[in-house]
C-alpha cells in the first residue's frame, strides 16, 4: 500500500514522492552538530582550523583529531560524526598510495575527492552487487586541502557525495556566521599567513570557549612543504598575531 | 630411450607453443628537448613474411609512442591495453598522462602477467612533462628501466653496440662526453642503422617509419628498406 | 557408460576425469586459402577438400563463409573450429541485426574474430585456424578490406594474402602480378590470378584438390561461386624418369 509520509525516511534508499532521500538529508543535519572545521585557499598554499571541543578538563585534548593527512600533499579536516571519517580516511590514503604506485606522481587533488564522494553512497544494498560499506549514509563532511598541476585547492564533500570547490569554507556548528565571515574578510591575493589568522578570527568568532593553542587544530598545505599540522607553540605563534591585529 | 625421457618428450609434444616470434627491430634515441622513435614495417613468421606493412609503433598520447618487437598479437594488445588506460587516466584526472607515469603504468600491466607474460619487448619515448626527450625500457616481464638509447628486436644485437659508439660515446677517446646529438643527427643515424641492419637480419626490411616527437608535436616518415 | 551419460557429454570436451582436454593438432583440415584486392573489390579462393590427415575426406566441403552482406570469411586448418566460429558468427550477426537493425562491417567482423582468436590463445586452447577475412566497406567510401588472422591471434592486412602451403607457393606469384597492380586488377585479370594459383597448388600440394571455389566482394555485395573443377594437364608426368617407372 501507499506508504505514509513519515515512512519515507526508513529505507536509506527510498525516494519520498517529494524526490528526497530523508537519511541523506538527516546525515547533512547531523554535520551541523559537529564541531566547525574552516579552510581557505591562497595563492600560496590552504589553511585548515577546527575546533576541538574539550568537554572535561580530564579530557587529553592530543587525543582528538579532526585534521589528518591524507597524502605529502593532501590533507583534510572534517566535522560531524567523526568516526565515520575512518573509513574514508582510510579508503583516501589507500586511493593516494595506489595511484603513486601505479603512476609515479601525486594524485591529483580532485581525484582524490572525488574517490572519497564515491563512497559516500555505497550505502544500503549495491545496486550492482558491489559490497555495500555502510548500512546508513556517511554523518561527516569533509574539507580536502591540497595542491598539484591546477595549484592550491580546497575541496567540500558531504554524506550526498556531491563534491565542491571552494576558496574558503566553514562547515559544521554556526558554520552559517562563519561562512558569512569568511564571505566578508577573504579576498584572493591574501596571504597565507593571513589566511591562518583569518581562520583563527572565524573559529575565535563562532566557538563558545576561549580560543587557546590546545583547544584548535590548525594545518596547511603548501606547494614545497606539503601537508604540515601545526603544533601548539606554532599556534600560541599565530594567535599572537591574531590579537596583535585586534 | 629410458621411459622418464619418453615421457617428457612425450608432454612437450602434447602442449602448444602459445608464441610467436614476428621478428622485426624498434629503436628510440633521446635527445635533450626531441625524441627519435624507428621501427620496421616486417611482419614475419619464421622464413615467411606475412606483410611489409605492419606498423610496431603505436601513438598513446600527443606526446608519447609506443615501439613493440617480438610477438605481433601481444605487442598491439599491450599497446592497446596502455591506450585504453591512458584514456581512463585522462576521463578520471582531468589532465593528459605524461611520459614518467604511462612508464611506471606500462610497467605495471607488463608484471600483472609476469607467469604468462607479454612476449613483447617495448620502448616507450616521447618527451616527459619537462619537455625533455625520454626513453624507457622493458623486458618482457615489466622491469623498466630510463635510458638514453635502445634498440630491442630481431636486429637489436647488430644496431645496440652502434648506438653505444654513436650516442653513447663508448670506446671512443678524445671525445667530449657532454656532446649530445642534433635532431637531425640522431634521424640520419635512426635511418643508417636499419638500412645497415636490413642487410643481415632477415626479420627487418621493407619500410621504416620514423617519428621525430618534439615540442611542436609527432612528426612521422615513412623510408624504404629492402625488399628482399 | 550409460546413453545418459554419453549425451550429457555431446558436445564437450570434458573427458572422464573431469579435466579439460585442449586442442594440442588439428584433425580434419582444410589446405590454402588466397585473397587478393583488385579495381572493384577483393576475391578469395580455396578448394573444397577437408582432409583427415592424408586422407581426402570430405570433398564437398565450403570454407568461403558469406558473414553479412559484404564480408567473407576463408578459413583453413581445423574445420571443426572453423564450423564453431560459423555458429558463433551466425548468433552474432543475428543479434547485431535484431538489436539495432545494423549489420557488422568487415573491419568489425575482423576486429571480433581476431579477438576470439587472441582470447582462445591466451587460454592455451587456440582455435586451429588461419582465417581470411575480406570484405568492401559501404559506410567507409567503399573501402576494401583484406585481413588475416591465425591461431596464435596473430594479425595483419595486406593487398595479397595466402594461407598455409599457399604463403610458400601462391603469395610469390601473387606479389609479382597481382600486388603492385591492386588498384588497377580488373575482375577478369584477378580471376584468372587466383586459377593459376590454385592450380599450381593443385600440382604441389599434396592435401589439396582440384574442385575449387572463388568469391568475390564488391559494393554490390558478396558472390560466391557454386564449386567447379580446374583444367589440369598432368602430360608432363609422362616424361618424368624415376619413382618406379
Amino acid at each position: 500500500m501507499f506508504l505514509t509520509r513519515s515512512e519515507y525516511d526508513r529505507g536509506v534508499n527510498t525516494f519520498s514522492p517529494e524526490g528526497r532521500l530523508f537519511q541523506v538529508e538527516y546525515a547533512i543535519e547531523a554535520i551541523k552538530l559537529g564541531s566547525i572545521a574552516i579552510g581557505v585557499k591562497t595563492s600560496e598554499g590552504v589553511v585548515l582550523g577546527v575546533e576541538k571541543r574539550i568537554t572535561s578538563p580530564l579530557l587529553v585534548g592530543s587525543s582528538i583529531e579532526k585534521i589528518l593527512e591524507i597524502d605529502n600533499h593532501i590533507g583534510c579536516a572534517m566535522s560531524g560524526l567523526t568516526a565515520d571519517s575512518r573509513t574514508i580516511i582510510e579508503h583516501a590514503r589507500v586511493e593516494a598510495q595506489n595511484h603513486t604506485f601505479v603512476y609515479e606522481e601525486h594524485i591529483p587533488v580532485e581525484s582524490l575527492s572525488q574517490s572519497i564522494c564515491d563512497l559516500a553512497l555505497r550505502f544500503g544494498e549495491g545496486a550492482h552487487g558491489e559490497e555495500s560499506i555502510m548500512s546508513r549514509p556517511f554523518g561527516v563532511s569533509l574539507l580536502v586541502a591540497g595542491y598539484d598541476h591546477k595549484g592550491p585547492q580546497l575541496y567540500y564533500t558531504d554524506p550526498s557525495g556531491s563534491l565542491v570547490l571552494y576558496e574558503a569554507k566553514a562547515i559544521g556548528a554556526g558554520s552559517e556566521g562563519a561562512q558569512t565571515e569568511l564571505q566578508q574578510s577573504y579576498y584572493k591575493t591574501m596571504s597565507l599567513e593571513e589566511a591562518e589568522v583569518l581562520v583563527l578570527k572565524v573559529l575565535k568568532q563562532v566557538m563558545e570557549e576561549k580560543l587557546t593553542n590546545s583547544n584548535i587544530q590548525l594545518a596547511k598545505v603548501t606547494p614545497s612543504k606539503g601537508y604540515q599540522i601545526h603544533t601548539a607553540d606554532e599556534l600560541a605563534a599565530i594567535i599572537a598575531r591574531l590579537d596583535e591585529q585586534e | 630411450m629410458s621411459t622418464e625421457i619418453q615421457n617428457a618428450a612425450k608432454s612437450h609434444a602434447g602442449r602448444w607453443e602459445p608464441y610467436v616470434d614476428n621478428g622485426g627491430t624498434s629503436l628510440a634515441i633521446a635527445g635533450p628537448d626531441f625524441c627519435i622513435i624507428a621501427s620496421d614495417t616486417r611482419q614475419s613468421e619464421g622464413y615467411s613474411i606475412n606483410t611489409r606493412y605492419d606498423s610496431k609503433v603505436h601513438q598513446i598520447t600527443d606526446k608519447v609512442l609506443f615501439a613493440t618487437s617480438g610477438y605481433s598479437a601481444d605487442g598491439k594488445k599491450l599497446a592497446e591495453n596502455i591506450k585504453i588506460q591512458a584514456e581512463k587516466y585522462l576521463d578520471k584526472n582531468d589532465k593528459i598522462i605524461q611520459a614518467p607515469s604511462i612508464a611506471q603504468m606500462t610497467s605495471i600491466i607488463m608484471y600483472q602477467k609476469r607467469f604468462f607474460p607479454y612476449y613483447v619487448f617495448p620502448i616507450l619515448a616521447g618527451l616527459d612533462g619537462e619537455g625533455k626527450g625520454c626513453v624507457f625500457s622493458y623486458d618482457p616481464v615489466g622491469n623498466m628501466e630510463r635510458v638514453g638509447f635502445q634498440v630491442y628486436g630481431s636486429a637489436s644485437a647488430l644496431i645496440q653496440p652502434f648506438l653505444d659508439n654513436q650516442v653513447g660515446l663508448k670506446h671512443q677517446e678524445n671525445v667530449d662526453k657532454n656532446r649530445t646529438l642534433s635532431k637531425q643527427e640522431a634521424f640520419d643515424l635512426a635511418i643508417d642503422s636499419f638500412t645497415s641492419a636490413t642487410e643481415r637480419d632477415i626479420y627487418t626490411g621493407d619500410y621504416l617509419e620514423i617519428y621525430t616527437v618534439d615540442s611542436t608535436g609527432i612528426h612521422k616518415e615513412v623510408r624504404t628498406l629492402k625488399f628482399d | 557408460m550409460s546413453s545418459s551419460l554419453l549425451l550429457s557429454k555431446k558436445n564437450s570436451d570434458v573427458t572422464e576425469n573431469g579435466t579439460y582436454k585442449h586442442t594440442t593438432s588439428p584433425i580434419v583440415t582444410g589446405t590454402s586459402v588466397l585473397a587478393l584486392k583488385y579495381k572493384d573489390g577483393v576475391m578469395m579462393a580455396s578448394d573444397c577438400l577437408a582432409s583427415y590427415g592424408s586422407l581426402a575426406r570430405f570433398r564437398n566441403v565450403r570454407r568461403l563463409q558469406p558473414i553479412g552482406t559484404h564480408t567473407i570469411l576463408g578459413a583453413s586448418g581445423e574445420i571443426s573450429d572453423f564450423q564453431f566460429i560459423q555458429n558463433q558468427f551466425e548468433g552474432l550477426m543475428l543479434k547485431e541485426h535484431v538489436e539495432d537493425g545494423q549489420k557488422l562491417e568487415t573491419s568489425s567482423i575482423y576486429r571480433y574474430l581476431s579477438n576470439v582468436m587472441y582470447g582462445r590463445r591466451s587460454k592455451v586452447d587456440p582455435l586451429w585456424n588461419k582465417y581470411i577475412v575480406a570484405g568492401v566497406e559501404p559506410s567507409k567510401n567503399n573501402n576494401i578490406f583484406l585481413g588475416f588472422v591465425d591461431l596464435y591471434g596473430t594479425t595483419y592486412q595486406s593487398s595479397v594474402m595466402a594461407t598455409g602451403f599457399g604463403a610458400h607457393i601462391a603469395l610469390p606469384i601473387m606479389r609479382k602480378y597481382a600486388e603492385p597492380r591492386a588498384d588497377s586488377l580488373t575482375e577478369e585479370e584477378a580471376s584468372k590470378i587466383l586459377d593459376d594459383c590454385m592450380r599450381v597448388l593443385y600440382y604441389r600440394d599434396a592435401r589439396s584438390f582440384n574442385k575449387i571455389q572463388k568469391a568475390k566482394v564488391t559494393a554490390q555485395g558478396v558472390e560466391i561461386s557454386e564449386p567447379y573443377s580446374l583444367s589440369t594437364n598432368w602430360d608432363f608426368a609422362e616424361s618424368i624418369i624415376g619413382y618406379g617407372s
